[in-house]
């Protein structure tokens, strides 16, 4: 079990090194050069001024010793200084990880829930109203794009009837973090974490269904209902905790998927989570935030595939074992 | 030995008695009947053994009796199970809940796939109890131990809080039969409990249902294909074609003198290993032909008539009932009817 924990951790670790180098060299091999843009908002600089510019922020160097340099002083803990912002990129990360944490954990803690209730109760009736409800919410849900979801949520949530703010985090003057700031930040939470759960309730809705009905089709089931289990037992103890599984896995491999949808997200509602910051930092060619925002979100797709892991042991005994 | 849980219920006449029952498939919109017109009893303590070719309707029936006859696209559509005289044709879920696991229980042919993965088999024996007798969950625990135990489980204390895929088919199946058992159930039911496991294991667990007969004094159906499993474990034989009842009789009549031209066929279809061995192997026999899916079935004639050498113009145009042949014994078959003339 040690053993195994300790593996996995090395293989995590090397996982996030190559992540960093992938994406360094990605980004450094793409057209578009931060000087350039730098010097354009700046409204134009002398040869010279650019020439040191390019130095002092290392371009002027050969890739692989930029390469170096940069997984050298992320190992210490330095990703490097913003170049738009003029902070260090941790601290503005530091700001944004938070909301954006909180923006996808809802909107996929609220997707697998309220998927799993749908799927589970129109797997019991097969043609009931609530099935048809699950396949009409599949069908959009793969087929209507992010934005455009988003756009007449806020159009009809926000503007006819003005029920959740157009935008932002809070309206609250301080971050006292007081209940009344957390109700705050939950009445603008509610239509972004809307939007980016519908996408993924229709997937979990059909996973949960489908899944369900394989399970109730089982023949552990069938010992179950022959043993004389009320209803109740039959499908929330026996059936469910198998039935979940594969949303778990799902949920666990989607994390990464949610993450990117909650750029389009955070954008749509001016969530200011690493979604918006990363959408600024491709247009100002912030090439270190960029990098930083992209590592980050490569590490809470691990932390969140451990933790799936975890729990996934939690249901099934079977892979202790192994 | 385990202290009675349970009053025994006094009554006169079969512990269990189905009458006329049909069991359908809606089939494209048509409801195909799968069993028609089988009547049986089962009398307290008795093992019954239930015997015929693949799709004839044997685990349907056994279904049929716990009110677990997969709805859609499966109902009974006629006939009754009085179990001590009460129809459970006609009772609701609360009232078969009742009874299933507890009054009839079940053991199936895939002990692989038929205990939940994620719970410990602990307590899968012990839910039973908690649920029909109320047991405290310690009580309860205390229970499936024991029961574990009685089936034959090496150190049962630690291996109630192993999960399924711990064990061996075997054993697997042996927590079926403690599952089965725990209530104390008046009927038994075991659809071919041995077909998965090999042959060694075969034996000690028909051995465990044989002990265990003794001690729990529960009536037995056995489905099954083995013809030696039948003579060695029950008392009388009821022989299905095609969803219906085609003989039925004594054990020792059934091997001795089989009567129906199909159950003779399946008689002779064992190889007969007392002869001495011979350079030369006999042929396996085989019964010519396939049986007829209940979709190709007509409404009348002897389902069994295409593959009878025996077949006449009346097998073919009538039906035939079950006709009696002497010592409690029955078959279904015009033959018999012509030769009592
Ligand atoms: N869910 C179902 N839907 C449609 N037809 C079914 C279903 N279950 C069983 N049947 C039909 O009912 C008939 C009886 O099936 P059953 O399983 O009782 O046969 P069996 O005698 O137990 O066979 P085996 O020896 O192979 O177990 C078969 O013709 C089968 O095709
Ligand atoms: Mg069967």
């Amino acid at each position: 079990m040690l053993k195994l924990t300790l593996r996995k951790a090395a293989n995590a670790v090397a996982l996030l090194l190559a992540v960093l180098v992938l994406n360094f060299t990605m980004i450094h091999l793409a057209p578009g050069d931060p000087v350039e843009t730098l010097v354009g908002e700046m409204g134009g600089a002398t040869p010279a001024l650019i020439e040191d510019l390019r130095r002092s922020m290392g371009l002027d160097q050969p890739l692989y010793i930029q390469i170096g340099l940069y997984v050298g002083n992320v190992l210490r803990g330095d990703f490097g200084h913003s170049y738009y912002y003029d902070q260090p990129v941790l601290t503005l990360i530091g700001a944004r990880i938070g909301p954006t944490l909180l923006l996808v954990t809802t909107a996929l803690f609220a997707a697998t829930m309220i998927g799993t209730v749908l799927g589970v109760f129109s797997a019991q009736r097969r043609s009931s109203w609530l099935s048809h409800l699950v396949t009409v919410l599949s069908l959009a849900g793969f087929s209507a794009p992010v934005f455009w979801v988003g756009i007449m949520l806020i159009l009809v949530l926000s503007v006819a009837f003005p029920i959740f703010p157009i935008s932002g985090m809070s309206d609250a003057v301080g971050t006292d973090g007081g209940l009344l700031y957390a109700l705050d930040v939950a009445h603008h939470l509610a239509l972004p974490a809307l939007t980016l759960a519908l996408i993924y309730l229709a997937f979990y809705s059909r996973l949960a269904r489908a899944s369900m009905l394989e399970v109730l089709g089982s023949d552990y089931v069938r010992t179950a209902r022959a043993k004389g289990l009320p209803r109740r037992l039959v499908v929330y103890k026996h059936a469910l905790r198998n039935a979940i599984l594969p949303v778990v896995t799902f949920a666990g491999l989607q994390f990464g998927q949610v993450i990117s949808g909650a750029v389009l997200v955070e954008t749509v509602f001016a969530w200011p989570g690493l979604g918006t910051l990363a959408f600024d930092s491709i247009l100002r060619r912030d090439t270190p935030t960029l990098l930083g925002i992209l590592f980050f979100s490569a590490l809470m797709v691990v932390v969140m595939n451990v933790l799936t892991d975890l729990l996934y042991r939690r249901i099934d005994p079977r892979i202790k074992i192994r | 030995m385990p202290e009675p849980l349970k009053p025994e219920l006094l009554t006169s006449g079969p512990l269990l008695s189905v009458r006329d029952l049909e069991i359908v498939f809606r089939i494209d919109g048509q409801d195909v009947p799968v069993v028609r017109d089988l009547s049986f009893d089962i009398e307290a303590g008795e093992t019954l053994g239930i015997v015929g070719e693949s799709g004839c309707g044997k685990s349907i029936t056994a279904l049929s009796l716990l009110g677990l006859v997969p709805n859609p696209p499966g109902r009974v559509s006629k006939g009754q199970i009085l179990l001590n005289g009460e129809d459970l044709t006609r009772a609701g879920e609360a009232r078969l809940n009742a009874v299933r696991g507890n009054d009839i229980s079940m053991v199936f042919q895939e002990p692989m796939t038929s205990l939940n993965p994620v719970y410990t088999i602990g307590e899968q024996i012990a839910e039973t109890v908690r649920v029909h007798f109320g047991l405290s969950r310690a009580a309860a625990w205390d229970r499936a131990v024991e029961m574990l135990s009685q089936v034959g489980i090496p150190s049962p204390k630690t291996r109630a809080h192993d999960y399924p895929h711990q064990l061996s088919g075997g054993m697997r199946q042996r927590v079926m039969i403690a599952i089965a058992l725990v209530c104390e159930p008046k009927i038994l039911i075991a659809d071919e409990p041995t077909t998965a496991l090999d042959v060694t294991v075969q034996a000690q667990i028909f051995d465990l249902f044989q002990d265990l007969q003794e001690r729990f004094g529960a009536a037995i159906i056995l489905i099954t294909h083995d013809i030696g499993v039948v003579a060695q474990m029950t008392d009388r034989v009821m022989v299905m074609y095609a969803g219906r009842k085609i003989e039925e009789g004594s054990v020792a009549s059934f091997i001795r003198d089989p009567r129906h031209p199909y159950t003779r066929g399946l008689i002779s279809c064992i190889p007969h290993l007392s002869l001495p061995p011979s350079d030369v192997p006999a042929p396996l026999f085989e019964i010519p032909g396939v049986v007829p899916s209940a979709r190709e079935l007509g409404a009348s004639g002897c389902a069994f008539a295409p593959r009878c050498s025996h077949a006449s113009g009346r097998c073919a145009a009538e039906t035939p009932t079950l006709f009696p042949v002497g010592d409690g014994r029955s078959a279904a078959c015009w033959l018999e009817v012509e030769a009592a003339r």
